[in-house]
């Protein structure tokens, strides 16, 4: 079952209003750090760090994901003046952290992660990693979209402003993306 | 199927979603500061100016030599011309002057100029040289042939004396 139109036109004004006032905020304070307030970027940390974690974790082993956020944003306060468009700052960073995922596996042999099953943790942690496992498996289009809508706990119309994505798109993925993990999970008891 | 759960969390909760987020929650980003080392500087807006600077600055003596070497060229071309153009006439003088055809002035004129545009001040001193190093050895060997020539015709003309070959074994 696909998004309908109508679906996808819920509250337009609303949507249109939430996003300017988030890009208004990332071009006051990109603009801040340029000028050389170092808080601001802070603030910016604080706003899209759920976001690229969670594009990371759709892709990259997750004892690696702390590690790569950090070097992420390192990377985007010193290249930050290349932005040429202070409210794309979402996109900007969405995508260095889609090229830093790609770089990590191309630089690094594959590796098999170590489940929490057999490191001995509790059974909530082992069951996340499974289903992140399956996530994983989807296609990519659907997965960057469920991680951040159930891990990060991020709303559709929020992804869409954060990622650049339409809300159409994003909507359609999160649809698509769930019923084949529904699928997925259909053979696991206990959900 | 409503999935405006799904979508923003609104409309009635999907149990099935709401496990998900449950179990999957324990993944989620857990706040840490950022640490930026403090030796890395504070990005700045680009400042143009530095570069414009140097770009200026390598016009400019791109202009200043451009300008100098065509003064030069200038002021070079017309002390060639006045070297080369006198001493030119007695290399090529004849080919042009023919009596029997009234030749059309203007073609002379075009030759010789086209003459000139193509060759260069340099190639035609050394042109000049060696026509005139290739006519004095024509020269020479004229002068040596008409001399043989001469000598051949005095022996000729003239009568050897009778008692030479036996003067000289004589005296030999």
């Amino acid at each position: 079952m696909y998004a309908t139109a109508d679906m996808l036109l819920t509250s337009p004004q609303a949507h249109a209003a939430e996003q300017s006032q988030e890009t208004a905020i990332e071009v006051v304070l990109v603009r801040a750090v340029l000028e050389g307030d170092r808080d601001g970027f802070a603030r910016l940390y604080d706003l899209y760090a759920p976001l690229v974690h969670g594009i990371l974790l759709a892709r990259v082993p997750r004892a690696e994901v702390d590690d790569l956020v950090q070097d992420i944003f390192l990377h985007a306060f010193k290249k930050l003046h290349t932005l040429r468009d202070a409210a794309a700052f979402g996109p900007w960073i969405a995508m260095i952290a889609r090229n830093r995922a790609v770089d990590f596996h191309r630089r690094t042999r594959e590796t098999v992660e170590i489940n929490d099953e057999v490191r001995g943790s509790n059974t909530q942690d082992s069951r996340a990693a499974e289903i992140l496992e399956l996530i994983r498996n989807l296609p990519e289009a659907y997965r960057e979209t469920l991680v951040l809508r159930l891990v990060e706990g991020m709303t559709g119309p929020e992804i869409a402003v954060r990622t650049g994505l339409t809300a159409a798109s994003v909507r359609v993925n999160l649809h698509r993306g769930m019923k084949l993990l529904r699928e997925q999970l259909g053979f696991m008891e206990g959900l | 199927m409503n999935d405006d759960y799904l979508w923003d969390k609104t409309g009635p909760p999907d149990p099935q979603i709401q496990q998900l987020e449950e179990i999957l929650g324990a993944l989620s980003y857990q706040p840490k500061p950022l640490v930026i080392p403090k030796d890395v500087a504070a990005p700045g807006r680009r400042r143009y100016f530095p570069l414009l600077a140097i770009a200026a600055s390598v016009l400019l003596a791109i202009v200043a030599a451009g300008v100098w070497f065509r003064v030069r060229s200038r002021s070079e071309a017309p002390q060639r011309q006045v070297q080369v153009q006198p001493q030119e006439q007695p290399v090529q003088p004849a080919p042009v002057t023919i009596p029997s055809r009234e030749p059309n002035p203007r073609q002379i004129i075009v030759a010789t100029n086209n003459r000139h545009r193509k060759t260069s001040a340099a190639s035609a001193l050394r042109e000049r040289e060696e026509a005139l190093m290739a006519k004095e050895q024509v020269m020479l060997a004229l002068r040596l042939a008409s001399e043989k020539l001469s000598l051949l015709h005095r022996r000729t003309q003239s009568p050897t004396p009778a008692n030479q070959i036996k003067n000289q074994h004589r005296t030999g």
